[in-house]
């Protein structure tokens, strides 16, 4: 299939790359042209913008930061809205706001193209080792032609429902997450400022019902302090937002993730924003009278 | 002076009207004409657009909901901008984000019209009573200006620093109140499951450390059950996800007003938001099954 991808940084770069090692043509395009060159030197042809990479695909996918980006890239000047052939599919994997998608999805609908919002978990691991789970929300006929696609890149694919559902359940998945990333940090360091080991507290631990892949892979990077991104914390917190805004315009009570997100606040303030969010135990750390 | 009003709500409409009776020549615009009726049995006149009120006017407040409106009465079709003549001030007493605050008053500069940004404390009684608690952000000499008509609506004025200052100075304000108007409902949420009087632990209190208007004011409100605003809450609501943004745009960690944000998005979600903030204790009896008859 002819695929145009644009947003080629930690986590875009390896998906696209899965993707021309399960045989499809890649057009891409950058803002820098240095993180396009991986990409060009595997296959992928060069474009001098999005409309550039719509004209030449039916299926773009972009995997940027934040809602105005997609926003740009999809109805921006030069956007992908603009060399857009008949039929296109543009499935964007950032992490946006679920209303946020569901606009751009209404005004993209309006100029003939479908829209699918399809957010992803794994990190970066899961990014190069195409076992992403992928979270879709739009039109099923849609998702059924880029299903290949994503099956290509993750091995968890879900149609969760309509325009915006894929973010919900993304911001659940950040929920759960971020919460459970505090919970575990704090968890391992009461363990070792109570004197006790707190690798063997967790080994103990994974046989019970306070077993998850946060306490086993999250868990076993703090033991290691190996707080190389990863995931970054300021990202975490950029999602942590977008849940809290959604909850407010809601009327939704979320006491825990609300005290979590005020710890990601804390973390990118005090420099830790770059550091991978297992970096939340250095924060408690901190706030427990420890120097880095 | 010649003085323009925008926003007759219910802080508006007072202030307007001490205005008025202290002398000065008023001018009012409202989206609703029924709005501007009180005002003008009262001698104001009224104006088709902000612009043509701001046209004839050397000073324009303006008391609305949200940092968009403010932004629409300023800078929008027939706005504020288009009629305020150079040296010319807005005073908006709305609270809005300092963001919004800074960028208005950079884009009022060019025009070489005046910006302060004042935002008030101590709800309808004091608006009524003229001893309002007024956060200043903005230039000195404007503020020199404007300060005749200040005291007339607040018995104390501040000048917090430049533009936006006052709207900071409100948000720790809204911070700091609502958390004790949190902290007053669980105490006396927790006499009552303890079968205790709470108007009598109130009482008690007042005379101690834990002494506060909040206590005073909401706590009495709360022992006699009456949750008519007073403040309407999604007020409050709106103040609390403006804190929590900035929160985040700065880095800073505010853990206490993060879960007040909950308790309000709750009360938002029991269908209070039109009445007060003391409904807050409604929200914990919902929270533990324990609503009292009322």
């Amino acid at each position: 299939m002819n695929v145009g991808f644009i947003g080629l940084g930690l986590m875009g770069r390896p998906m696209a790359l899965n993707l021309i090692k399960a045989g499809h043509t890649l057009h891409v395009w950058s803002r820098r042209r240095e993180s396009m060159e991986p990409l060009l030197e595997a296959g992928a042809g060069e474009c001098a913008g999005p409309s550039e990479v719509a004209a030449r695909a039916e299926v773009v996918i972009s995997m940027v930061a934040d809602a105005p980006d997609v926003e740009q890239v999809a109805l921006g000047a030069g956007g992908v809205v603009e060399g857009a052939g008949e039929g296109l599919i543009f499935v964007d994997m950032s992490t946006i706001a679920p209303a946020a998608a569901q606009s751009i999805c209404a005004r993209l609908v309006g100029r003939g193209v479908t829209m699918l919002d399809a957010p992803v978990s794994g990190g970066e691991v899961g990014a190069i080792n195409a076992t992403l789970t992928i979270m879709v929300g739009g039109d099923a006929d849609a998702f059924e032609k880029a299903r290949p696609l994503f099956e290509a890149m993750g091995k968890t694919v879900s149609l969760i429902g309509g325009p915006g559902a894929g973010q919900v359940a993304k911001a659940c998945n950040q929920i759960l997450t971020g919460v459970g990333v505090a919970a575990v940090a704090e968890a391992l360091n009461f363990a070792r400022k109570s004197g006790v080991d707190a690798g063997k507290v967790r080994e103990a631990l994974l046989g019970g019902f306070a077993y998850s892949r946060i306490l086993e892979n999250h868990g076993q990077r703090m033991l290691d302090r190996n707080f190389r991104p990863g995931f970054k914390a300021w990202m975490h917190q950029k999602d942590m937002r977008i849940v809290l805004e959604e909850a407010h315009r809601l009327g939704l009570a979320l006491p825990s993730a609300a005290a979590t997100a005020q710890m990601f606040n804390a973390m990118v303030g005090s420099g830790l924003g770059e550091d991978d969010s297992i970096a939340m135990l250095k924060l408690l750390e901190r706030m427990s009278g420890e120097e880095d | 002076m010649r003085v323009g009003f925008i926003g007759l709500g219910e802080m508006g409409r007072p202030m307007a009207q001490r205005l008025l009776r202290a002398g000065h020549d008023l001018a009012v615009w409202a989206r609703r004409p029924e709005a501007v009726a009180p005002l003008l049995d009262e001698g104001a006149s009224a104006y088709a657009s902000p612009a043509e009120l701001a046209a004839r006017s050397e000073v324009v407040f303006s008391i609305v909901t949200n940092s968009a409106d403010v932004e629409a009465i300023a800078f929008g079709p027939d706005g504020l901008g288009d009629g305020l003549a150079a040296g010319a001030i807005h005073v908006d007493m709305s609270t809005i984000a300092p963001q919004s605050a800074r960028a208005l008053a950079r884009r009022y500069a060019e025009r070489d019209v005046g910006w302060l940004d004042a935002p008030v404390s101590g709800g309808g009684a004091a608006a009524a009573d003229g001893t309002l608690a007024i956060m200043a952000g903005g230039h000195a000499l404007v503020l020199e200006r404007v300060m005749p008509l200040l005291a007339t609506l607040g018995s104390r004025v501040v000048h917090v620093g430049g533009a936006g200052a006052g709207q900071v100075a409100k948000a720790c304000n809204q911070m700091i109140m609502v958390a004790a108007i949190e902290a007053a409902a669980e105490a006396m949420h927790l006499a009552r499951a303890h079968g205790v009087d709470v108007e009598a632990v109130r009482k008690a209190l007042l005379g101690g450390s834990a002494g506060s208007r909040v206590l005073e004011v909401f706590g009495e409100r709360m022992a006699r059950r009456n949750f008519s605003a007073g403040i309407q809450a999604r007020l409050h609501h709106k103040d609390f996800g403006i804190v929590l943004a900035e929160a985040v745009r700065l880095g800073v960690p505010l853990p206490i007003a993060a879960q007040v944000c909950q308790q309000l998005n709750a009360l938002m979600a029991a269908g209070w938001g039109g009445e007060d903030t003391a409904s807050l204790l409604r929200v914990l009896e919902a929270q533990s099954q324990a609503r009292i008859d009322e």
